[in-house]
């Protein structure tokens, strides 16, 4: 079981969070308390970046989802990049791949020049 | 005064050291008696049967009695309580007469005001020869101490009390979530005439109440709905959901008991109930078996859950997809995917919770996964739901802490015929 660090950085479209080690029932917090911390405006698009992110759980996927009502709250846009396979499974499962928008990784999803889900 | 040794003695320093000496000598005057007399501690001096010889006016003025009424008319063990006069006879002159010695035993000494606790001290003279002539008793005032000592032994008590009350506390607390968890689960599952049912439930943390469920219950005759499914997150807030869950499924099954239909109805219970602020969402699948045809008829649908898993007669197991079968309560429409099929005699269908299928194993503490759980399952004989529900629960404890989730078992079989010839024996 690794820990959880989450760094942010801006990109053109909105901020990027890089989501690092286990996103779990312990850590999930964390998540939802950066994404709180987030300025978010209008038409903004947050990219979760999941590349280094090594398991999720339902926990997880939760904080994944209450990610996705503070940014539509906020009229903004969510993407997820890089999403390990396994998390992806886990999506598909759950049927959240239908939800959530993906891509391939960062750059992808920051070239979007539309932040609007 | 240790550098002096080196200085040349000033003049008239001897003279101020007689000084000092001559207003302690005036101090101590008379000395001997006065300090016998006046001593911070009782003194007491008696013959070997212990008759009181000599006494000291401390001891007196404690006992509130004159030196007349007690030197040669009482013996030390009358000066005692009863229960001190009892220790006396039968620990302290016996120990005494033994080793000569007695040193700081507790004892109380009856006073005008009542008893005052008390440390004697007592040591036998002899003479020359070793021959016992008197002994000798000192009393110690111990009020103080025995103060102390019951403070310290209130302080011990009123802190047990409070240990005890908190595990009492925490007892009937255990007990209160047990009977919460109990309600989230059917007591014991129906008897069903040409299906055999079973069912395990582990959990992770007697603290918590678990976020898995699972039901068992008649439809109208013939046909029966089941569901096993799992509310995201643990405690208290985990155990509504799946309270509402619970009997949000069983009320909708009675009204529609279409797959879809029914985890529609309850995407949408969940979702107006907990439409604000942290998204409060479940899995589940929920079937109905049909038991009126030739085979036991099984439609199901499953709402973000991990598939089920059918046991087939011939060792093999495949997991019975239902894609695209979304998170139950995240979304205001929400789309479910039914499935059919058939369960022949000797064949079990498996529900589980992910906490079997994500459980940490080996050095390595892998996720257990489901290629395993099909392998361990076809592996197995067909011996109906209950003999795999009990090989599974093996397979959980073997896990040990690598299993750190709830975990939620259901199996649904059809029992497979006796044989018709007789085995050889």
């Amino acid at each position: 079981m690794s820990p959880l660090t989450i760094t942010t950085r801006d990109a053109a479209p909105g901020p990027v969070l890089e989501i690092t080690g286990d996103l779990d029932y312990m850590t999930a917090p964390e998540l939802r308390t950066a994404v709180a911390g987030l300025s978010l405006t209008a038409g903004h698009l947050l990219v979760l970046d999941l590349a280094a992110l090594e398991f999720c759980d339902s926990s997880g996927i939760s904080a994944l989802l209450a990610a996705r009502n503070v940014v539509m709250e906020h009229d903004c846009g969510l993407a997820l990049a890089a999403v390990p396979a396994n998390t992806a499974r886990i999506l598909s499962i759950v049927g959240l791949d239908q939800v959530f928008t993906l891509h391939a990784d960062v750059s992808a999803a920051t070239a979007r020049t539309s932040a609007r889900h | 005064m240790m550098c002096r040794t080196d200085q040349v003695p000033e003049p008239g320093e001897g003279q101020d050291v007689d000084a000092t000496d001559a207003v302690f000598t005036s101090l101590l005057e008379d000395s001997a008696e006065e300090l016998y007399e006046e001593a911070p501690c009782g003194y007491v001096s008696t013959l070997m049967d212990g008759t009181i010889a000599k006494i000291n006016a401390t001891l007196l003025a404690w006992l509130g009695l004159e030196r007349s009424e007690v030197v040669g008319r009482k013996r030390f063990a009358d000066l005692l309580t009863v229960g001190g006069r009892l220790y006396h006879e039968t620990h302290f002159a016996p120990m005494l007469q033994m080793q000569g010695a007695v040193s700081g035993i507790a004892m109380d000494i009856k006073t005008a005001a009542g008893r005052m606790p008390v440390l004697v001290t007592s040591k036998v003279k002899t003479t020359e020869e070793g021959e016992p002539l008197l002994i000798r008793t000192t009393v110690f005032d111990a009020r103080d101490r025995r103060a102390y000592e019951s403070e310290l032994l209130r302080r011990r008590t009123v802190a047990e009390e409070a240990r005890r009350q908190a595990e009492a506390d925490r007892a009937r607390l255990q007990e209160a979530l047990a009977v919460l968890q109990q309600n989230l689960l059917p007591a014991e599952l129906p008897t069903i005439p040409g299906l055999e049912a079973g069912s395990y439930y582990h959990t992770a943390s007697p603290d918590l109440l678990g976020g898995d469920f699972y039901d068992l219950f008649p439809l109208e005759t013939g046909r029966w709905a089941f569901f096993l499914g799992d509310v995201c997150g643990k405690g208290p807030q985990a155990a509504a959901v799946t309270s509402l869950t619970r009997y949000t499924l069983r009320a909708a099954a009675l009204h529609n008991p279409d797959p879809v239909t029914v985890l529609t109805t309850l995407n949408t219970v969940l979702h107006e109930r907990y439409t604000s602020g942290d998204p409060r969402y479940c899995t589940a699948i929920y079937g109905v078996l049909d038991l009126t045809g030739e085979h036991v008829g099984v439609h199901l649908a499953s709402g973000g859950h991990p598939p089920a898993l059918i046991q087939r007669t011939d060792g093999s197991a495949d997991y019975l997809p239902t894609p695209g079968g979304m998170l139950i309560g995240v979304l205001p429409q929400a789309h479910f995917s039914a499935t059919r099929t058939d369960l022949l005699p000797g064949e079990t269908l498996l529900l589980y919770t992910d906490g079997l299928t994500e459980a940490r194993t080996g050095p390595q503490r892998e996720r257990y996964g489901d290629d395993a759980l099909r392998e361990f399952t076809a592996a197995r004989p067909g011996h109906g739901p209950q003999a795999l529900i009990a090989a599974l629960t093996g397979l959980l404890a073997s896990f040990g802490t690598g299993l750190d989730d709830d975990t939620a078992l259901l199996a649904l079989g059809v029992p497979a015929p006796l044989p018709t010839t007789v085995s050889e024996s």
